[in-house]
């Protein structure tokens, strides 16, 4: 066996440099569909990888704990009390990396010009840090102070809208607990430019303890959002909360933001069709370039079988010739693919189209991501499927029989 | 040193003193000025007439009130819209529509959009009072026309009140006869003005017949209150403020 294999080997790493032009445009071929796998995977994964971030750290968190009824009708009235034994001991666990409670209700601002439905929130700066966008964009002024700031923030484009500015009062209308209109004038003190539109128009800012004065609801909140140290552990922690907490609705962000998760879903299925793709016209190319290389070499087929060489062995040897090109074609196509998303640094800029990415709430940077199981898959796609295909001209080939091959031209 | 300190404190108060009592005269004024329209209770026939560049239509009411928190008002004319009515208590406001006999509480979304098509909000019917309380009022200057004393006051809002205004400029009679109310965007610029004209006697009381609110830079679009005739200090009980009278008139 070694003793073929050490035979057979050098044969056809030789034949394949008997004709450089064509291998190395067959080279060419292979490294390119594979640079384009793993370039179009990459961008791919780096854009469903945005999506998720922009739907956790956009005030989603990976868990979120409701009243019950809250998110089919998400008033004041469903609300629950944060000072909770069991919920304040159930939130004490080391997987959970950041609470964020807030009062989230619908509220009416108006301006000396308009008025417009919105989503009040009510946040505690601090804790809102790394879940939310907002501390981000603030294009002006500031950030809110404190949980009893007096001031609210408030988006680009309903300030726009509202014909108002940083520094103005708004009203801001809503319910309090006992369902009495309550309103009261607050000062914009930041503005903020989220990527997104919809947050943009139809939500304003305030500090936590503001917004429970002004709906007279102390130490009861609308939303508990948390943040996990590792995202793999969603299942569980989320399942321990609902059975500590039963009165309350607790979610993880796949039950809570579908959409986000079906569009990840798809992206990540979408890696196998858009493989097989490439590979069809990949798969072609080498077919036929090694069915070239093999009618060529007819007469030198004939010769070695009338020289009593077995047809398994001009099998593996054709076989061989092929594999070697895969392989090289891959190490190739893996170096290409890994320096250019290296040379596109944090991502690529598709500001140009900013307006329509804000449609489908995409940031204007997709950044490149490669993932071990991306880079995996692509290979054994090209490496799997190539070896089959290239069966085709080895099986071709050992098919010939020797007096014909021999007397050919 | 205590003395000095006494002193200081004592002027500061003496400083105090004297600027709320500005004050304290501003807002008095503004007071009577409201009561002096509403009295304890009324009863007034109204005309109030929308006027836009193409059409214009006119809406009869009559109008119960009671203090400063309660009123009633009902539409007898046209036909197309007799029955409408509006209820205000306190702060809630209510109307009712016979068309579809239906009673409907107005939500704080619709606080600002107009009251039943004309220039004035939900917002500018029911919450009057507002301006008594939550305001900072200063006299601006004070004229002399023929006997009458007139005073422009400025009412800037408290920093949290339900008020969208920058500030309001009101100009009253020393006899609390309302003849202008500006309001002010927080830019300083005049969004729409309140003119009262044509003062007429009713019983012991002289009153304005005719309230126009104007926005500005539209200026054929008003909305204007025609007084036709009112009584003052009539008995009314508290079943006129409710809202089975609302639905069912009972006088």
């Amino acid at each position: 066996m070694i003793h073929t294999a050490s035979l057979l080997i050098p044969l056809a790493w030789r034949n394949l440099w008997r004709n450089r032009r064509r291998t190395f445009v067959i080279l060419f071929a292979i490294s390119l569909g594979v640079w384009a796998m793993i370039f179009t995977s990459a961008f791919l994964r780096g854009m469903s990888q945005q999506i998720l971030d922009d739907t956790i750290y956009n005030l989603t968190g990976h868990i979120q704990i409701h009243a019950k009824q809250y998110l089919d009708d998400p008033v004041i009235d469903h609300r629950f009390s944060l000072i909770d034994d069991a919920l304040f001991d159930s939130l004490n666990h080391p997987a959970i990396k950041q609470i964020s409670a807030r009062v989230r209700v619908p509220a009416v601002v108006a301006s000396e010009q308009d008025s417009t439905g919105v989503t009040l929130f009510g946040i505690d700066p601090e804790n809102e840090g790394d879940i939310s966008f907002l501390q981000s964009s603030i294009i002006a002024g500031r950030y809110l102070d404190t949980a009893a700031d007096p001031g609210v923030v408030i988006g680009k484009k309903l300030a726009e809208r509202l014909e108002t500015g940083l520094g103005k009062r708004i009203v801001v209308m809503s319910q309090d607990k006992n369902n009495e209109i309550v309103d009261r004038g607050v000062r914009i003190v930041g503005i903020f430019d989220s990527q997104m539109d919809g947050l943009e128009s139809s939500c304003i800012f305030m500090g936590l303890q503001t917004s429970e004065s002004l709906l007279k609801i102390k130490n009861d909140v609308s939303e508990v959002a948390i943040i996990l140290h590792d995202s793999a552990q969603l299942e569980m922690i989320t399942r321990q909360l609902q059975q500590e907490n039963p009165h309350l609705d607790i979610q993880s962000w796949k039950q809570l933001e579908p959409l986000a998760l079906v569009i990840t879903e798809l992206y990540d299925d979408f890696h196998i069709v858009w493989h097989l793709i490439v590979f069809l016209a990949m798969g072609f190319g080498i077919v036929n370039t090694l069915l070239m290389a093999v009618f060529e070499r007819t007469r030198e087929f004939g010769l070695f079988q009338s020289l009593g060489m077995k047809p398994g062995f001009i099998l593996a040897q054709v076989w061989i010739e092929s594999i070697f090109l895969i392989v090289l074609g891959l190490v190739l196509g893996n170096l290409t693919g890994w320096l250019s998303v290296l040379a596109t640094g944090d991502g690529i800029d598709v500001s140009a189209f900013a307006q329509g990415m804000e449609m489908v709430n995409l940031s204007n940077v997709i950044p490149f991501v490669i993932i071990q199981d991306d880079l995996l898959l692509a290979n054994l796609v090209v490496i799997i499927l190539g070896m089959l295909t290239s069966l085709y001209p080895a099986w071709h080939a050992s098919r010939l029989v020797p007096a014909d091959a021999i007397t050919r031209v | 040193m205590t003395k000095s300190i006494i002193k200081q404190f004592s002027f500061i108060l003496l400083l105090t003193g004297s600027f709320n009592a500005g004050a304290e005269d501003a807002r008095q004024l503004i007071k009577n000025a409201i009561d002096h329209f509403r009295g304890l209770s009324s009863y007034s026939e109204v005309s109030m007439v929308i006027h836009r560049p193409d059409w214009e239509r006119t809406l009869d009411m009559k109008i119960w009130t009671r203090g400063l928190d309660r009123s009633l008002v009902r539409i007898t004319a046209p036909v197309k819209d007799r029955g409408n009515g509006s209820l205000l208590i306190d702060n809630d406001m209510w109307t009712y529509a016979p068309k579809i006999n239906r009673i409907i509480k107005i939500p704080a979304s619709m606080a600002n959009q107009s009251w039943m098509g004309s220039d004035f909000s939900n917002n500018d019917v029911a919450r009057a009072d507002d301006l008594i309380e939550k305001y900072n009022h200063r006299i601006l200057q004070t004229q002399q026309q023929q006997d009458i004393k007139i005073y422009v006051i400025e009412s800037i809002p408290h920093d949290d009140a339900p008020v969208v205004w920058g500030k309001e400029v009101i100009t009253v009679r020393e006899d609390y006869i309302l003849l202008r109310h500006e309001f002010f965007d927080q830019d300083n610029q005049l969004v729409k003005y309140l003119v009262a004209d044509d003062i007429k006697q009713f019983g012991d009381k002289k009153l304005a017949t005719v309230e126009r609110m104007q926005k500005v830079g539209v200026e054929n679009e008003w909305t204007e209150f025609r007084l036709n005739h009112i009584k003052f200090n009539i008995e009314l009980g508290e079943h006129a403020f409710s809202l089975s009278n609302l639905r069912n008139p009972r006088f």
